[in-house]
């Protein structure tokens, strides 16, 4: 089974500050981190692996400090990874990115299925993944919470506002995950840390990808951040702290005042 | 001279380990205390992750671990543990392990050493007796050649991990009087077992802290171990004791940066949000000014341990420096770096009034256990002696 997973570099939100003037993330001084969808992501495909065999390849698209990420997805037990970085992507909205890494994930040959953190924290659009899919035309499935593969088919456990559905897809195919509650992120000890730097990490410019130079990094982004700022604070709510059927009669009166019912 | 960086599988080390404490450790803390163990199951975890021993070569179940790397971990778990007993396991292993590894038997390493880094067995350090510290040269314990092995004699007071040796198996690397007329150039250094030993007596002791990890003595009663338990020759146990004595004050100075720090970051916290006579504390000069001060020592100290931690590390396994420049550049970094983590927790403490003193503030927990280390592995006093010997040559040696 041949298993590609996409991982982000992302600043380390509980601790990322907008600059007032700027509206620009500050990102001097702020750890990075993968972005903790997409190290579930990284997991599942290594004990898919693990059950069935076959090879996990992990992908990133960023600057040259992103191989961080790519160390640590080996060293969790994928088996090679790949950076696209070139200043040519720079700038990418989740088109050009998902474009840009459904070109090298074409590169790096067949493959039974994609997997992908729902969305990136520092973002938060969730379009990559759906985005790559459609590229790739190949079937989607987002809100997972687990995947097996059973009987030529993967077996996808997604989340829905009502419960769980379970879905089978065949492969090709391409999972956005989220972690499930339970998920407890593996921290590789320094053997495995070691190991990972023997593996085979490469990076791809824009020229090894080939494809539509337009399409790439600004020029390829149809939408840009006009703006990032924090929404001003809320003003503290009201608690009802009655019995419940006086909360309850309360509780009606507010929202229909608020125009809710 | 290098200045130490870290490479970047050291980076990802460190916060691989950070996000590995703070899962296992970190939220234990006063259960630590309470039960006066680490629970088994951090001790599994712990091996999973290979912190026990892990400057044992992999051929015996280690990491592999050098020096600047073991510092890393042990930082680390300072911060995640304040009461050190978790550090004090893993820094005595860790240097004791690297002793036995080097210059260990063949057969003793490969019976111990697997036990130890799967976490079944303990690895220590017994040299201190009633009534000797720092004077090892006159120890009453004593070690005879016999046909089969050797046979001890003595007692050995304040060692870590005694009851764990006791209960989990493994024992401790020891030293004891071969020559009884060559001083330190008489004394043989031995693997001594502690699990189910007739004529091994031991008591325990209870401490200002480190409460999970035991303190206590056993008294040895004409005990015979094998002769593969010897570790080096004899009569050379002297010169290696120094190498594991030095490795261990190299961690501490890092034990101690960690939890430092980790309380130095708990009081910024504390008094950023506090509020006396209208306005946060942190806004007080008082304050402000301890805090620039204890946070530039720290940092001064940490970047000096590592240090000290390259020189042990090129010397052990390239020759590239003399025993004695890394006696002397460990010995200042031990000097100074426990004082000052001493001094900044208590100040910590300070800082959060009333609940600095009590008992849910972890930063009690890390100076009663911090006050540990300017006795520990070699008392401030000693740290002296050795730069200043250093400094001024054999013919200045004191007490000689």
């Amino acid at each position: 089974m041949k298993i590609v997973a996409c991982v982000k570099q992302v600043p380390d939100t509980t601790e990322v500050k907008i600059d007032e003037k700027t509206g620009t993330l500050i990102r001097e001084g702020v750890p990075s981190i993968i972005n903790p969808f997409d190290q579930f992501a990284v997991e599942l495909a290594i004990k898919l692996k693990e059950e069935h065999g076959g090879e996990v390849s992990v992908i990133s698209m960023g600057p040259p400090q992103a191989k961080a990420v790519l160390t640590k997805s080996l060293a969790l037990g994928a088996d090679k990874a790949v950076l696209l970085s070139d200043r040519k992507f720079a700038g990418a909205d989740t088109l050009a990115t998902a474009y840009t890494l459904a070109l090298a994930i074409e590169k790096l040959g067949d493959f039974d299925l994609v997997l992908c953190g729902l969305q990136a924290i520092d973002g938060d659009t969730a379009q990559v993944g759906p985005e790559m899919a459609q590229r790739l035309k190949i079937p989607q499935i987002t809100y997972a919470e687990n995947v097996v593969f059973e009987d030529n088919k993967f077996i996808v456990d997604k989340l829905t506002e009502s419960g769980l559905e379970k879905l089978q897809v065949k492969p090709p195919a391409l999972v956005a995950v989220i972690t499930p509650s339970d998920f407890v992120p593996g921290n590789p000890p320094f053997s495995k840390i070691m190991k990972a730097k023997k593996k085979p990490l490469d990076t791809w410019t824009a020229d090894d990808l080939g494809g539509d130079p337009e399409r790439f990094g600004l020029n390829g982004s149809p939408t840009w951040v006009k703006r990032v700022y924090s929404p001003p604070r809320k003003e503290k709510g009201e608690i009802l702290t009655d019995p419940p059927e006086e909360v309850a009669k309360r509780l009606v009166e507010i929202l229909a005042k608020e125009g809710f019912l | 001279m290098n200045i130490q960086t870290f490479s970047e599988e050291q980076d990802l080390f460190r916060e691989s380990l950070r996000e590995f404490c703070e899962q296992t450790i970190v939220p234990r803390r006063t259960e630590l205390e309470d039960k006066k163990e680490i629970p088994d199951d951090i001790i599994k975890a712990m091996a999973e992750f290979e912190l026990l021993a892990p400057s044992v070569s992999p051929d015996f179940g280690g990491a592999g671990f050098d020096a600047v790397t073991a510092g890393i971990a042990a930082e680390e778990l300072a911060r995640a543990d304040p009461t050190c007993s978790i550090p004090v396991l893993y820094l005595v292993q860790c240097s004791w392990g690297h002793v036995f590894n080097k210059f260990g038997t063949e057969e003793a390493k490969g019976e111990i050493l697997p036990k130890v880094t799967k976490g079944e067995a303990i690895c220590g350090i017994a040299t201190t007796e009633a009534d000797i510290g720092s004077d090892l040269g006159n120890m009453v314990t004593t070690i005879k050649p016999t046909d089969k092995g050797y046979v001890i004699n003595g007692n050995k007071n304040y060692i870590s991990g005694v009851r764990e040796a006791a209960k989990y198996g493994g024992g401790h690397v020891t030293l004891a009087r071969q020559d009884l007329e060559a001083g330190t150039r008489g004394m043989t250094m031995f693997f001594f077992p502690l699990k189910d030993v007739p004529g091994v007596t031991i008591s325990e002791d209870e401490e200002m802290g480190r409460e999970a990890i035991s303190t206590g003595g056993f008294i040895i009663d004409n005990v015979e171990i094998p002769k593969h338990y010897l570790i080096g020759e004899e009569n050379k146990g002297f010169y290696l004791v120094h190498i594991g004595y030095e490795y261990a004050r190299g961690l501490i100075a890092l034990v101690c940066v960690g939890a430092a720090m980790k309380s130095i970051e708990n009081g910024i916290a504390y008094i950023k949000e506090r509020k006396a006579f209208g306005r946060p504390i942190g806004k007080y000069e008082a304050i402000q000014f301890a805090l620039a001060e204890h946070y530039t020592r720290l940092e001064m100290a940490r970047d000096f341990a590592y240090k000290a931690l390259y020189y042990l590390e090129k010397e052990q396994s390239e020759g590239k420096y003399s025993r004695m420049e890394v006696s002397k550049i460990i010995a200042m970094s031990k000097l100074l770096t426990p004082g000052w983590a001493f001094n900044a927790i208590d100040d910590a403490m300070q800082w959060q009034g009333a609940f600095g003193y009590s008992r849910e503030c972890p930063d009690q927990s890390a100076l009663r256990a911090i006050r540990s280390f300017t006795l520990a592995e070699g008392s401030r006093e000693i740290m002296r002696l050795i730069v200043a010997r250093e400094l001024l040559g054999k013919d200045f040696i004191a007490y000689k």
